[in-house]
Formats: C-alpha cells, structure tokens, sequence
C-alpha cells in the first residue's frame, strides 16, 4: 500500500485531510502525534471535533519551540504538534472551540503567543482583585465581588456576579488567584520527586495527580489493583465532601455532622492504609511505594461498615427537601453546552455525556475490572449530585472487586522506570475529571510538564450554569461542580 | 427532621477529648522526619530532599521541618539517619524550632506572646478567619474537618466568622501568592488588637515546592508576623488544632525536637 492508501485506511488521517497532517514518532505510552503546519492547527482542530473529538488543551513546548493540541477521539488521546519555527502568533483555536478559550490566554500570558482573533486576550493570570470588569451596565444593576475570600474555609477564588439585587445576571469565574507556576517546578526533578510534586498541584486530588504524572511516564507497572483502591477512595472522599458543602448550605447541621463522619472514616482509613490522609506517596513511577499497611480483608471490612452508614444517610439526605428543592433547577446545563466547553467528569455525566478516562482510555486496573458509568440527564445541581453519589457506590465497588482474591504477600509493589527519556502522556480520572499530564523527559529526569487540569476545564462551565437563578443559589450551584481551584491555578 | 435527630443520635459520641487527653495518631501516620544520626553526614545527603529542607554543614545534618513536604525521600534512602515520627502535635511558636538536628540552632528568636498572654478573656473564646493564600486545597480540608464530630473545635470556644473585624485568629494556607497578597495584607489590618497569625502546613512556613518559582512570597511570614507555625503536608486536623490553641494560649506545650 502507498502512504496515499494507508492514509485513506486510517480514520484519524482520513478525518484530517487536507491540513497537511503527517503521522510521528507515538509518544512513549504509546500515544499517537501527528505534525500539523501551525497555519492549519486550528482547522485540524475543527476537523477533529467535528468528528466528535473531545479538545483538552494546548501549550507550547520549550524543547522544540512547538505549540502542542490535546484531543480525545474514540477512546485515543491523539497530540497535534506545531512547530512555531520563530513564529509568535498564529489562528486561535478559541474560533474553532470554547474550551481554548483559558488555556490560549494562559499561553499569551506566559509565552507571549498571540492566538490571532481570539476573543478576549486579556492578561489573566495575575488578576487583582479590585479590577472588576462589568458584564452587564444599566441603571440599578450593580457587581458582587464574591471572593477571593470567601465566608467560610474556602479556596481562593474570584466570581464576580452582576446583578440588580436579586437576579443573577451575569456570574463570572476568575480563577489563578493561587497560581504558583508548579508546571515549571517540574523540570529537572527525577521520576519520584516529580510525583511528590504532582501530588501537591491539586491536593484534593493527590492520588489522580500522581497517577496521570506516573502514567507519563512508566512503562510497564505493578500493584495496579492498589492504585485503583487509593483512587477510588480519594473520589469517596472528594463525594462527600460535596455532600458535606450541599447539606451546609442548607442549614442541615446533623447532615453536615453526618456526612462529616463519613469523611473522616474515610481519610482515616486512608491513613491507616497508606500513613497520609490524602494518599500521598504513595503512586510513584513503576507501582506503589511500598506494602500497603492493611490486608485486603481489613480494607473490605472497614468499606463494608462505611457502606451501612453511608446507604442510611444518603437515602435520608435525599429524602430532605429543604436540600433536594434547592438542588431541582438550580444550575442547569445542557449537554450541547458541556460538549462546546470541552466539560469533564461528574458535570458532563450529570448531562447524560458519557465522558470518563477509566472507560474511555482504560488505565491500570481499570480495563479489567467492571463497573457503570453513573448518569444522569437533567444537567441540574440535583443531577450532579446524584452522579457522585451513583459513582460513590460504584467506586465501593471497584475497590472490592479490585481487592477480592489478592495475593500480598508474594507481590512486588514496584517496578524500575531506569533512565527514561522521550516524551509522554498519561491520563487519570479524578474525582472531578480528567487530568492529563505530558512530560519531556531526558535521561532520568523531568524536563517540561504541562498539566490539563479539570478545573480549569470545567469552570467556564459554571458561569453558563446561571441561567434565571438568584443570588441564594450561587452556593448550591458552586459546591455542586465541587471543584478544586488549586487545580486550575497549578 | 426528628429522623435526622435520631440518626444523629444513635451513634454516640465520637469526639476526641484532646487536648485534655492524648490523641496517639496510627502507627504508621507520617506526621513528621526526625533525624536519628546528624553526624559525619557526606555533602551530598541534602540533594535527597526536593525542598532543601535537609542541610549539610560541616558533616552535621540539620533538617527544617518547615520546608518538608513529609515525602519520605530521606527515609527511604537513608533510613539510617531519618525517620518518620507518628505525632499529631508540631505546631511550634518560633521558626527556628521546626529546625532540628545539628546542635540546636539555640533559639534566640522569641516568641510572640499568646493572645491568652495579651488579653484573659481570649482564653474561653477565639474567632479564627481563614484565608487561602495559595495551598493546594488538601489544608482547607483538614481546617474544615475541625468542625466535624470527631474534632469538634466548638467544644474548646473556637470558632470560625465569616468577618475579619470580628476575628482573634488569622489561619493561613498558602505561601502567598501575587494575587493573593493585598487581599491578605488587609484581612490582617483590619483585624482588632489582639490578634495572631497562624502559618497552616509547609507551603505557609516556607513555600514549600513553589517557594523558588516566584510566584509565591515564600511563607506567610515574609508578609506578616507570624504566631504560630504548623508544619506538614498538609498537617492533620490535631495539628491545626494544636496550632490554635497555641496561639489562644490555651496549651502551652509545643512540638519537642
């Protein structure tokens, strides 16, 4: 066959017709990448979402002076590299997606590349509180500007909200407030440190940081089955901690008590299973650290009295309707609206989208064994609420069936990752979505990071969510997307 | 309603009773590295550490509890001379006292005297106004948890506002970030005298990873006077609390080399 045929045969290459695409060296992982002439990055782009590609973000990399596009396609994570060639602008992609929009204003910021016609090229990630811009002018209509200190023990965060009193006319979210330029960090640290590193972007969400940053860069591994459990328990986690803010908000002190319970049992058995409350250090390049400090049947002992508990109060919880009626309505997004932003993890799912990377792209464990993808179809606030506590049952499952029948004490925990170099990608689904990691590495070492942070992908999203609510509703709508801003402020 | 009552009810009380009694963390909990042997130690032993905690002078090892992230590099590679220590209490009132090992670094600095020390009213009821100033989210949680039955903080007359003004205590997550500094520096203005600042985990001691990007100050103590340090990453819900009473003055013992 000639290249012309082979092309024809491949419908990635089929899909990218005409722009010049040549197929590369895979990534390590492996990880298709396709040259793509910056002039035609973002016809590429279009093209690939057209045929129901998923973008997730784009950054240039220092190495080879090369702007980089990630973008899921039928279950394959799929790299656009561009060389700049000296060049310092070129077409925004922000044309072709919303979900560029942030990410090529952190790419301006930092870089001083110019997406051409992008629409709102404003520097972004130094903001300063004062500065408010309206959204909205007219008589009697004013701006809140809630944040970045909040009431209550909140991360750092800016939404301004115009308004008239009442009504929410406009919710912006401002995010980096706590950017503390950790992508950087990364270079020159070896496999182990840049996981401790990894660990600390987005601490709620420790163990997916450290496994999309271990994923990039091992190649073969050990103790997956393990990597699921410390995964999946940090997802129980974050869920309840969902459940903890909602119940707050409506003045539900027993819930808030309640399910405060749950999550301290939670992050002691955490504890007691790997020494660190979040489980940290323990997803390292190659496998685990070391022996988990639980047998399995202890772990499913202490899930199995979790369950009882947690069944009793969930099913009173949402049999409450002082919390279930701020929930109905609240926050609406349809799926169309999740697709245009590039929405990931419980927020997309709550619109009936089936977006999750343990499906999707399995990784680890997740390939064999099974669960459901938790959905729902009113993309409300009650609706994401009911994925994460759908997914809380599953993710009791998983750690079950990943512990059933496991042999600890003959298996290794650790394989060696030696010198590696090259480039790769590793994937991980959080708690609030997908986290992606690319990293250059070179003999040993970390020489560029660049993280898709779900955070960041997601809130755009919550400024759409507002659609006829009012100010009342700002909290239940916020802790329902329950998402971390150190993530997005890396 | 009355169902949530019950439920509530039925399952006793779970509270610790810290810090009248002794809270022992599991085990195997890294709460913190000691240094077991400080001496003739080779230059390179500072390199396992990727946040220049550990220090190498004269073949004396001295390690700044500060700065460490609680990874275990050290230990792992040379169990020999670190350990991890299960302990919940190590908050201390100087700087200078997270730093341990090579032969005291004789604490000169003194501490700032306790709200309980300025005011005795401060003793029975303390207002504390957190402010993230860039952690990693993981120190909110722990702070959050304070609320929760197993540590309940009411139950010792602390208890967080949502304003400043009416505010004793300044609890700080973060190492300070650009955007976050002025919004800080006037949450502390405009707190009443007598007031304390309490640095909570190791990015708001020293920065932590972040500490030589510039994006971050480097420690809530390069902005403000700081009362209290709790070391750790993030440290564990006892940890904060015994930062607090710290500065209330309501204990006194601090964390022992």
């Amino acid at each position: 066959m000639s290249a012309e045929e082979l092309a024809r045969e491949d419908p990635l290459l089929r899909v990218l017709e005409g722009t010049g695409a040549v197929e590369e060296e895979p990534l390590r992982n492996p990880v298709r990448q396709l040259h793509i002439p910056l002039a035609e990055l973002a016809t590429a782009t279009h093209s690939l979402i057209e045929a129901g590609g998923h973008f997730s973000g784009i950054f240039r990399s220092e190495a080879d002076d090369s702007l980089r596009a990630l973008l899921a396609l039928r279950g394959e994570l799929v790299v656009l590299r561009a060389p700049l060639d000296g060049a310092r602008s070129y077409p925004a992609l922000s044309r072709v997606t919303r979900a560029a929009l942030l990410p090529e204003r952190e790419l301006h910021d930092v870089n001083g590349i110019v997406p051409l016609d992008h629409p709102r090229l404003e520097p972004v990630l130094r903001p300063n509180a004062d500065e408010l811009q309206r959204v909205v002018t007219g008589p009697e209509t004013f701006v809140i500007p809630y944040g970045p200190i909040r009431s209550g023990v909140f991360e750092a965060i800016q939404f301004p909200i115009d308004t008239g009193g009442e009504d929410i006319l406009a919710f912006t979210v401002r995010p980096y407030f706590k950017r503390r330029n950790l992508e950087a960090r990364f270079s020159g640290l070896d496999f182990d440190q840049g996981a401790y590193l990894a660990e600390r972007v987005a601490g709620t969400e420790s163990v997916a940081e450290a496994l999309a940053f271990a994923q990039a860069v091992e190649a073969p591994r050990l103790a997956q089955r393990w990597r699921v459990v410390h995964a999946e328990l940090e997802r129980i986690a974050n869920h309840l901690d969902v459940g903890i803010k909602l119940a707050e908000d409506a003045a539900l002190s027993v819930g808030v008590a309640r399910f405060g319970v749950l999550k301290e049992q939670v992050m002691r058995l955490r504890a007691r299973l790997c020494g660190s409350r979040f489980g940290r250090g323990v997803v390292v390049p190659g496998g685990i650290r070391e022996k988990p400090l639980l047998q399995p049947a202890e772990v499913i002992e202490a899930i199995d009295a979790f369950e009882e508990d947690f069944r009793c109060d969930r099913s009173l919880l949402l049999a409450t309707t002082s919390l279930t009626d701020r929930l109905v309505g609240s926050g609406r997004l349809d799926a169309e609206t999740v697709i245009r932003y590039g929405g990931v993890g419980p927020i997309a799912r709550a619109c009936s989208l089936g977006i999750d990377a343990r499906l999707e792209r399995p990784y680890g464990a997740y390939g064999r064994l099974g669960f459901r993808i938790a959905r729902a179809t009113d993309g409300d606030a009650m609706a994401r609420f009911e994925v994460r506590l759908e997914e809380l049952d599953q993710s009791l499952h998983l750690i079950r069936q990943a512990l059933e029948r496991m042999n600890v004490e003959t298996a290794a925990m650790r394989n060696g990752v030696g010198d590696a170099s090259g480039e790769g990608c590793g994937w991980a689904e959080a708690p609030n979505g997908e986290v992606i990691y690319w990293l250059a590495l070179e003999g040993g070492r970390v020489q560029e990071a660049q993280i898709v942070s779900p955070s960041l992908r997601n809130w755009p999203l919550l400024s759409e969510s507002y659609r006829g609510d009012v100010l009342t509703d700002v909290s239940f709508i916020e802790h329902s997307f329950g998402l971390t801003p150190a993530g997005a402020d890396r | 309603m009355l169902k949530w009552l019950l439920r509530g009810l039925r399952h006793g009380v779970v509270t610790t009773r810290y810090p009248a009694r002794a809270e022992p963390a599991p085990p195997s909990f890294r709460g913190r590295v000691s240094v077991l042997d400080a001496l003739n130690a080779p230059e390179n032993l500072a390199d396992l550490c990727p946040t220049d905690a550990i220090q190498v002078k004269d073949a004396l090892v001295s390690l700044d509890r500060g700065r460490c992230i609680l990874c275990g590099a050290c230990v792992a590679n040379a169990p020999d001379r670190f350990a991890f220590e299960a302990t919940y209490e190590t908050a201390a009132r100087r700087r200078s006292a997270l730093v341990v090992g090579q032969e005291a670094v004789a604490a000169l600095e003194e501490a700032l005297p306790t709200l309980g020390d300025r005011s005795r009213t401060l003793r029975r009821s303390v207002h504390i106004r957190h402010v993230d100033a860039g952690s990693d989210g993981a120190e909110e949680w722990e702070i959050q948890a304070l609320t929760n039955p197993y540590y309940d903080m009411q139950r010792l007359g602390l208890f967080f506002t949502p304003a400043p003004r009416h505010a004793d205590v300044l609890l700080v997550t973060g190492g300070v970030t650009h955007s976050m500094r002025e919004p800080l520096l006037r949450t502390y203005q405009v707190m009443p005298e007598p007031k304390a600042v309490v640095a909570v985990g190791t990015d708001a001691c020293s920065g932590g990873f972040s500490a030589s990007m510039g994006e971050v100050a480097g420690g809530v103590d390069q902005v403000l006077p700081v009362d209290v340090y709790v070391p750790g990453s993030p440290p564990a819900p006892i940890a904060i609390l015994h930062g607090l009473l710290l500065a209330a003055g309501i204990v006194t013992r601090e964390a022992a080399a």
